[in-house]
């Protein structure tokens, strides 16, 4: 029991927490474009992480070239999702396209591992591997650079929802029809929001990939970033960085003294708890959006 | 047919917006409106009267393309916009051949500041410059939406709702305008209000104004020609001065003149053959 240790719980957590956050965004874009809290997102990022796989290791081409590639299928299979999927599902109620999501999820989780086989693949960006070592804090510099580009896609998510085409993606998840009304299109709407979720699932499963290697149990990191988008918020940018830090902080800090007197698995409850407590006490999240009662 | 001998608008060329016969169906099976013609000018401003479920708003709907949402569907008739046929094109298509309609409830996009609202509703490919005229236009004609331009939407009141409904509609540079019950849950002076800048951008821009309304003496006073809708049907038509005199559209859309006498049955038969 000693400072340092709990020094090095704290700020492992909070870089894995912002690794979650990468997972996260993609669910949040999606939400804050067309209104959709998308449960696929974990199985795009596993999708995303075989991809850079299949274009970095299979086809031996550069790491940069090998995310490019996968930036871009991504993005258009983003596209083809909603014009495949969701364009069938307009004005059906939003539990239809929850459960579509759900479908979705447990569709691309099969077709990852069943067509490239189910052992774990390891993904090499190419990052120097030493841990950096601040005063007696080992830091893990994978999950640095993995917060980092979190911190970047946070930023770019933000400028971009104050662009023109930003603002008609907010309008349309305030209200299809009177987008419509305005000469908005929903459809390219709700599909750019999709492809810039299939974006930052390639960012999120490149870094994820690296840490842990590609294989189905990617798309387990839905939980933690569902736990993300609660407590932040479901349309919450902003929300998406403070909840990264508190739910990878505390799933960091509460197992490194838990677990050893339980034998493991506390990180899960935690998760859990964050999601039921947030759900009960402030459904709408820290900085997510009350539904204006007026009129 | 048609209770009343009523001018015809003076034929031109081509009207702004012609429906001819037009028939919805909701579901399938419900039959919403049952044949509706209607012309538009370049620059008229035309209301459409009559009392709730008489099929005014769906009508809007199958002109601005949003029947879709609502299970509904243009079963038979035409209708053509400035010499295109509308029937085949998506709702923003609709919009970019110069109509936009202004959902009833007024519908802004709450969690977006006005001006936002402005900026949701300009073509993405239009000008920076433009962009700044249109918008500074709107806050010429609502100098209210100015000082609120920066507060949710969701938080005005009602009728700087509507205004923000309205300037959100010029900003899509309409030729057409299609307003469905602006004046619901406004104060009398408010509707006065908002009426009166609606027919004064009909006259500044040349806008023609489709405007839906059960409050048939406010809308009366300020369009040119009226068409009044009973369950489905166009049952009478004519310029709004003459409809104002119509001892028929008195007693039943503006209060009878004081003396509304419900023992009277005459009436209620006249008024059950529109309803037939």
């Amino acid at each position: 029991m000693d400072f340092q240790f709990l020094l090095e719980l704290t700020v492992n957590g909070a870089l894995t927490g912002w690794m979650y956050s990468l997972v996260a965004l993609g669910i949040v874009l999606i939400y804050k474009s067309s209104g959709v809290p998308n449960l696929a997102q974990g199985a795009m990022v596993m999708i995303a992480a075989y991809l850079v796989w299949v274009f970095s290791s299979m086809l031996a081409l550069p790491i940069v070239l090998a995310l490019l590639l996968a930036l871009v299928a991504m993005f258009f299979l983003g596209l083809l999702t909603e014009r495949l999927l969701l364009r069938r599902m307009v004005g059906q109620p939003i539990i239809m396209v929850v459960m579509l999501t759900l479908g979705l999820e447990s569709l691309l989780r099969g077709i990852g591992p069943g067509f490239l086989g189910a052992a774990p693949k390891s993904l090499d960006l190419g990052l120097n591997m030493m841990p950096i070592i601040v005063g007696e804090v080992f830091i893990n510099r994978e999950y640095l650079v993995g917060a980092a580009i979190g911190g970047v896609m946070v930023v770019l998510s933000l400028l971009f929802f104050r662009t023109r085409v930003g603002t008609k993606l907010r309008a349309v998840s305030d209200d299809h029809v009177s987008s419509w009304a305005v000469g908005i299109s929903v459809e390219r709407a709700v599909g750019i929001s999709w492809g810039l979720a299939g974006i930052a699932a390639v960012a999120a499963g490149a870094m994820w990939g690296s840490v842990q290697g590609v294989d189905w149990t990617l798309t387990t990191l839905l939980f933690p970033a569902i736990a993300v988008v609660i407590l932040g918020g479901l349309d919450s940018i902003y929300g998406v960085l403070v909840a990264g830090l508190i739910v990878g902080v505390l799933g960091s800090v509460i197992p490194g003294y838990v677990d050893p007197l339980v034998g493991g698995g506390t990180r899960d409850v935690v998760t859990s708890l964050i999601i039921l407590l947030t759900i009960m006490f402030r459904p709408h999240g820290i900085f997510g959006r009350e539904d204006i009662e007026r009129v | 047919m048609h209770d009343t001998a009523h001018a015809i608008p003076p034929e031109t060329a081509r009207p702004l917006l012609e429906l001819g016969n037009v028939e919805v169906v909701y579901d399938k099976v419900f039959l919403a409106i049952k044949g509706v013609s209607l012309r538009i000018e370049p620059g008229q401003m035309v209301a459409l009267l009559g009392s709730n479920g008489a099929g005014k708003s769906t009508t809007l709907k199958s002109i601005s393309g949003l029947l879709a949402p609502e299970r509904g569907l243009v079963t038979r008739g035409e209708i053509r916009f400035d010499g295109i046929d509308l029937l085949p094109l998506p709702p923003p298509q609709r919009v970019a051949s110069g109509l936009v309609h202004v959902l009833e409830g007024r519908r802004i996009f709450g969690h977006l500041t006005p001006e936002d609202n402005l900026m949701a509703a300009y073509a993405t490919r239009g000008s920076r410059q433009r962009y700044q005229e249109l918008k500074e236009q709107v806050f010429t004609y609502f100098p209210r939406l100015k000082e609120r331009a920066r507060t949710k939407a969701g938080y005005l009141s009602g009728g700087e709702q509507q205004m923000l409904a309205i300037g959100r509609a010029i900003m899509t540079e309409p030729k057409l305008i299609m307003l469905d019950e602006p004046s619901l849950g406004l104060s009398p002076l408010l509707v006065q209000e908002i009426f009166g800048i609606i027919r004064e951008i009909n006259r500044d821009q040349g806008t023609s104004v489709l405007l839906v309304e059960q409050n048939a003496a406010a809308a009366l006073g300020v369009v040119d020609y009226a068409y009044l809708l009973e369950n489905g049907h166009v049952v009478m038509s004519g310029e709004a001065r003459v409809m104002r005199e119509n001892p028929d559209v008195q007693e039943f859309y503006l209060g009878g003149a004081g003396k509304v006498d419900y023992l009277n049955v005459k009436h209620y038969r006249r008024r059950k053959r529109w309803l037939a």
